[in-house]
């Protein structure tokens, strides 16, 4: 992270910036978040992990649901799919079992997903459905102008907690990790280059991949989950993390005084894709103990053994 | 028995006894053995809520040479496997009817509980020592509801080969040695009945002989929804378990695997009718099913489905609400959430089959609509439809066509897709995820022809997505509403959608006998409504009768509202099919004859 | 007598059904219940050759409609068969089980066709006419002109006969002892009413006795009645009318003295106080003869029930045991008995 500490010049860092090709992946849109968020820099990381990544955009679709972090879609230049509040992962999880070959992001902000959209989580991630899902956590409703937030934290104030908030924060790094998601890990809004790099690994996983990004509100928390707030109070994983060892993950994931960066844990498991294509594997080979058993062909509409989705050749 | 020599048949048997008396799968025997003999058949199923335990299950069979269109309220014979639940269904046995019970009891049993003693006097009783059948061939008195299948079956002279045929397929996954031994119990049960003298009026002569032996397939509205969804080649169905839908869905994981596609339980309706949505973006055929309770939970997907211009078959069995309310009881009560239920306004398409085959037909074309019109498409179906089963004979070559989205033209340098694009009839050339060069956003939000958001283009789209649908009614290859009986000027018209229709048109059929000019319409499109045909007869009729399973009478308000002419309602919600008395004698009324003279006997709607 | 008391009728026949009208006119209250075998309501007997006569189904032939019970509150337990009765705690255990308690119970079973020892191994090849069963067997087991041969000789079956013969079947009568049962005839009596039967067509074998009934050979008629003698008749079916013998194997051990029948006193109670017997199941204390008695016959029958009945629901009457009832020869020269005016 010492990276950011050092002087940047903007005619190098633009020239950089177009020579890289990542602007491939950013739309024309104009993005209609406020000046200052930190959202901005999680568009820059996408682009930049796709870019290094080589992703087809034509091949990816982004999901959202609704909210600041949902209108992400429209900022990013590939399949976008803007859906409704806290549904992203579901209508996710239906595109992917559409098309295998396609590659699958879902973002969203800690209200859709862990308010309205908390039922979706654990059954995307105990299916490992071989996606991403990036969750943009300012810890408040920033589009309906500061309302709290399933990770607000105690006694803050808002315009739906005047007497401050007393319901405790969930805390999603420990959920996640108890739902058996396949890939774990935390990055903040204000170390875009290390959130790049966190985004790069979760594209790159094959499973369920979750990456919680940590950025403030600019607009509506002046006093809680502030650029200074939070960059006083994330660190560093220990040295020597152990990615395969889910205890030491929910060791880390724990402690909320001061939030660790990295990638908490990883497994690689089946997907749910690995599990259709068993299911499709088990099912013809009963039918054909089937023929067997009744000596009799049954009628058939595909010859097709293997699981082919339903394309439609671009014209 | 003066009756006996004329040549049709048309008997009803009624099998009722305790969840655990195989008296579902009694009827079930008997409903497919006749379908094989030749003859149409309607059946329909009652199931406890509960699952285990003593829940009452009626299994009722309408046997007959000429096509029917819905069970009679009194059944000719009824067969009991438990006189607890059978008692109160005695009074639903029609006057010089069978009665067929157990006679050899295990204990002893205290006065009033046997069946015996319930039975109307104009009842025929034939006691029958079913446990005791069954001990002396299995050693085990678990083949007791074959054995009253048998004792039927020779009482009746039905063909006894077919049984065989049904029962071995039945126990097909099962140990032979248990084909034979429910074989054997069959035997010795149709001998018993063969040599019993007859005495009530129930009859079955031999099936008209241009009857197809074995082409009729007996399938029911849930089962008929499952092969119309795997002949127009349904990709991936999520679903979430609710009766009486489930059974859509348990079919389609054993059926859909085999084909290389996904059946995937989620979470909720929500997650189901999201990933529907998200699977017919990607550009497959996708479909979700559900009843009241979950439909509630979807209509809010649903309208991103219109807004967003997704393709989506939703299938929805309706029961009795609102809320959980009587999820073993069926109603039509789902038809202003089918038509209207989601936020701010679109057209919908929603379509509702009235029989068996019409399952069939509407889930094929249903994708064919959604993916044509990229929205959508409900198809309406209920409890009474999905469970009750028909002898169907599903057309040899499969009539669904494959891909009906509008396809994209080339695109010219620089020049950009636009996803929602307003062309001459409404519908935008659409691409999916994986085109080359088609990369857009669809939103909920309301968008530019682009799809950016923008509310300025909220007129313009609104219209788009409303006059896009208007060609729905004229779609060829499918009955969108027909008109049955009188021609021309009528006295009664009586308009219905769903499985009431076949009451409707058994009622319509004996206001004819009567002298009575009235006509019957089916509506199997719901919304947008086919006005033409709808209107052309409403011209034609003097009185028009609008019966339905719905307190509110929904289809009655919007016809209404639709046409502008007021009309009589027949609103029935007890839970079980609509009685075709109470029809013929709202049509008698309508048409100014003395209502017929109502039969001398309380009706019970005991299930 | 108060709501709660409950009258069971074993019999469904003219006995029991006289019976319940008579209880139920005199005891709006009471519960009545009737038990039968029989899946039919009430048929007479002697109702049954009608079946011969046109007659297509049994609804035409039923003594009292459906509508009857109803009216008058009599619960009808068809298909029924009774087990035992429990005097001891006044139930009736029915075959299926079921165990119906009463308080006053009427035994109204009558007899049923009663079979000689030597021919009882030949019930399979033989029909009876106890039931409208009986009779539509009878009639489809019967070809054009068909053959009957009658064994015994009973009012009943020449009832019968005399039906058979008016729709052009032969009858021929292998007579028994039991000829014109339950009348007493003198030799010479028999003798002149034996001729009238052959002048209706009623052929009549005297003194053969009947050792066998066999299934007939191929090509010819479906039974064969073979006698002592080594002879023997062909015939299309073989029907026994020996006499009736009392129903009554379910009331051994119901605390009442039975003989042949239930001994019944004039008052027809048996020997349990809260038992009493009707019709051709009991006999009756005759003062005059010194004797339990049968009584047979329509007339007797209903006389009875309406007595029982009486006595049942706190009444007091006697029958008369006197006899009257003769064979005779009527205007048409065809013998004519009072068991068959039974309208």
């Amino acid at each position: 992270m010492s990276n950011i500490e050092q002087p940047v010049y903007l005619e190098e860092k633009l020239e950089e910036i177009y020579d890289s090709g990542r602007l491939d992946y950013r739309s024309k849109s104009f993005p209609t978040w406020c000046p200052g968020c930190g959202y901005f820099s999680i568009v820059e990381g996408m682009t930049t992990a796709m870019n290094n990544l080589s992703i087809d955009p034509d091949e990816t679709v982004v999901v959202s649901g609704i909210g600041c972090a949902s209108r992400f879609p429209f900022f990013v230049n590939t399949y976008g799919f803007h859906t409704l509040h806290g549904r992203a992962l579901p209508v996710a999880t239906g595109i992917k079992v559409a098309n295998e070959k396609l590659t699958v992001i879902a973002v969203g902000g800690d209200g859709d997903a862990f308010a309205i959209g908390g039922a979706h989580i654990p059954h995307a991630a105990r299916r490992n459905v071989d996606m991403t899902y990036i969750l943009f956590d300012n810890g408040i409703y920033g589009l309906t102008k500061g309302q709290t937030s399933p990770t607000s934290v105690l006694g803050f104030k808002t315009s739906t907690s005047p007497f401050e908030n007393h319901d405790a924060p969930l805390n999603p790094l420990m959920m996640l990790l108890s739902y058996g998601a396949a890939w774990v890990g935390q990055a903040y809004a204000g170390h875009p280059h290390h959130l790049a790099k966190m985004i790069e690994q979760a594209l790159a996983h094959r499973g369920f991949s979750y990456l919680h990004v940590l950025s403030p509100c600019v607009t509506f928390d002046k006093t809680t989950k502030t650029y200074k707030n939070l960059g006083m109070s994330v660190r560093e994983l220990p040295e020597g993390h152990d990615t395969g060892d889910i205890m030491a993950a929910m060791a880390q994931a724990r402690i909320t005084d001061t939030l660790a960066l990295g990638c908490y844990f990883k497994e690689l498991r089946p997907t749910l894709g690995d599990g259709l294509s068993d299911i499709t594997r088990r099912a013809q080979g009963k039918e054909k103990d089937n023929l067997r058993k009744h000596d009799k062909p049954k009628k058939s509409r595909t010859n097709s053994a293997t699981k082919v989705p339903r394309r439609r050749a671009a014209v | 028995m003066a009756r006996a020599q004329k040549k049709s048949t048309d008997i009803q048997i009624a099998i009722c006894g305790s969840a655990g008396d195989g008296t579902i799968a009694a009827g079930d025997i008997l409903k497919r053995a006749m379908a094989k003999a030749g003859y149409k058949v309607i059946a329909f199923d009652v199931y406890p809520p509960e699952i285990r335990g003593f829940g009452k299950c009626i299994s009722r069979v309408r046997i007959s040479s000429e096509q029917t269109y819905s069970l009679k309220p009194l059944s000719d014979v009824l067969i009991s496997l438990d006189d607890s639940h059978a008692i109160p269904h005695v009074v639903e046995v029609r006057d010089f009817g069978a009665v067929i019970y157990e006679d050899t009891p295990v204990s002893m049993v205290p006065e009033g509980a046997h069946i015996s003693g319930h039975l109307l006097l104009t009842h025929l009783p034939y006691g029958v020592p079913f446990r005791e059948l069954s001990e002396q061939v299995t050693s085990s008195a678990r083949s007791r509801n074959i054995a009253a299948v048998g004792y039927l079956a020779g009482l009746y002279g039905m063909p006894r080969d077919v049984f065989y045929g049904v029962i071995s397929d039945k126990f097909s996954a099962k140990p032979a040695s248990l084909t034979q031994i429910n074989i054997q119990a069959f035997d010795a049960a149709f001998e018993v009945g063969r040599d019993t003298f007859r005495l009530d009026e129930g009859h079955l002569n031999p099936p008209p002989s241009n009857a197809r032996n074995g082409d009729l397939m007996m399938m029911s509205g849930n089962g008929a929804i499952v092969r119309g969804c795997m002949d127009a080649g349904l990709d991936a169905f999520f679903g979430y378990p609710i009766t009486p839908a489930t059974t859509i869905m348990e079919r389609l994981a054993s059926e859909l695997p085999v084909k290389g596609k996904t059946m995937l339980q989620t979470e909720d309706e929500i997650s189901a009718i999201s990933a529907t949505i998200g699977a017919g973006y990607a550009g497959v055929r996708a479909a979700t099913a559900t009843s009241g309770p979950g439909f509630a939970l979807m209509s809010e997907m649903m309208g991103l489905g219109a807004m967003a211009e997704v393709p989506a078959v939703i299938f929805v069995s309706q029961r009795g609400g609102p809320s959980t309310g009587m999820p073993t009881q069926t109603e039509q009560s789902d038809l202003n959430i089918a038509v209207f239920g989601s936020a701010g306004d679109s057209q919908r398409v929603v379509l509702a089959p009235t029989n068996v085959e019409g399952c069939y037909k509407c889930a094929g074309k249903a994708f064919e609509i959604a993916e044509r019109y990229q929205t959508p498409v409900i198809v309406l179906l209920d409890l009474y439809l999905s469970n009750r089963y028909e002898a169907v004979e599903l057309p040899a070559k499969n009539p669904f066509k494959e891909n009906c989205s509008k396809p994209v033209g080339k695109l010219k340098k620089d020049q950009t897709y636009h996803r929602f694009e307003i062309t001459k009839d409404f519908i935008s050339p659409r691409a999916i995820p994986g085109d080359k060069g088609y990369r857009h956003v669809v939103t909920g939000l309301e968008h530019d022809e682009k799809g950016r958001p923008r509310d300025q283009t909220h007129q313009k789209m609104s219209q788009k997505r409303h006059e896009k649908l208007l060609s729905v009614p004229r779609l060829p290859n499918i009955n969108m509403s027909k008109r049955f009986g009188d021609k021309g000027k009528v006295d009664v018209a009586i308009i219905g959608w769903g499985s009431t229709f076949g009451e409707i048109l058994e009622a319509m059929i004996v206001a004819r006998t009567e002298g009575i000019r009235c006509a019957a319409m089916k509506v199997v499109l719901l919304s947008p409504l086919p006005l033409e045909p709808i209107n052309a007869l409403l011209n034609d009729s003097r009185e028009v009768l609008v019966p339905e399973l719905n307190y509110e009478g929904q289809f009655a308000n919007m016809l209404t509202g639709a046409t502008g002419r007021s009309v009589t309602r027949l609103n029935r919600v007890p839970g079980t099919p609509m009685h075709v008395q109470d029809i013929l004698d709202e049509i008698r009324r309508l048409a100014g004859k003395k209502p017929g003279k109502a039969k001398g006997r309380k009706r019970l709607a005991a299930e | 007598m108060s709501a709660q008391t409950h009258i069971v009728i074993i019999g469904s026949g003219s006995a029991g059904s006289e019976a319940a009208l008579t209880i139920r006119r005199r005891d709006p209250e009471c519960r009545i219940t009737q038990i039968t075998g029989s899946k039919l309501l009430f048929i007479s007997r002697y109702e049954l050759p009608r079946v011969f006569n046109g007659v297509s189904g049994w609804r035409e032939l039923l003594a009292y409609p459906p509508e009857f019970y109803d009216k008058n509150r009599i619960t009808v337990r068809r298909n029924s068969w009774v087990n035992r009765v429990d005097a001891k705690n006044k139930e009736v255990l029915l075959k299926h089980k079921e165990e119906i308690s009463y308080d006053k119970l009427l035994v109204a079973s009558g007899g049923g066709g009663y079979l000689p020892e030597g021919l009882r191994e030949f019930r399979p090849l033989m029909n009876s006419f106890g039931s409208y069963e009986d009779a539509v067997k009878i009639r489809e087991a019967l070809p054009k002109k068909g053959h009957v041969i009658m064994l015994g000789g009973d009012m009943t079956g020449l009832d019968l006969a005399r039906t058979l013969v008016g729709v052009g079947h032969r009858v021929t009568l292998v007579a028994s002892e039991q000829l014109f049962w339950p009348h007493e005839v003198t030799d010479d009596q028999r003798v002149k009413f034996v001729t009238v039967l052959e002048d209706m067509g009623i052929k009549v074998e005297l003194d053969k006795k009947v050792v066998a009934v066999k299934q007939g050979t191929k090509g010819k008629p479906a039974r064969r009645v073979v006698f002592d003698d080594g002879g023997g008749i062909d015939g299309d079916a073989v029907m026994p009318f020996c006499g009736l013998m009392p129903s009554l194997d379910f009331m051994i051990g119901a605390d009442v003295d039975i003989e042949r029948g239930l001994l019944v006193n004039p008052e027809l109670k048996t020997t349990n106080d809260s038992i009493w017997a009707v019709g051709d199941v009991c006999q009756i204390w005759s003062p005059e003869e010194n004797n339990y008695l049968f009584y047979y016959g329509w007339h007797y029958i209903k006389e009875m029930g309406k007595i029982a009945a009486i006595n049942m629901t706190g009444g007091k009457k006697t029958i008369s045991t006197h006899k009257d009832d003769q064979l005779f020869i009527n205007k048409k020269g065809e013998i004519d008995s009072p068991y068959w005016k039974h309208k």
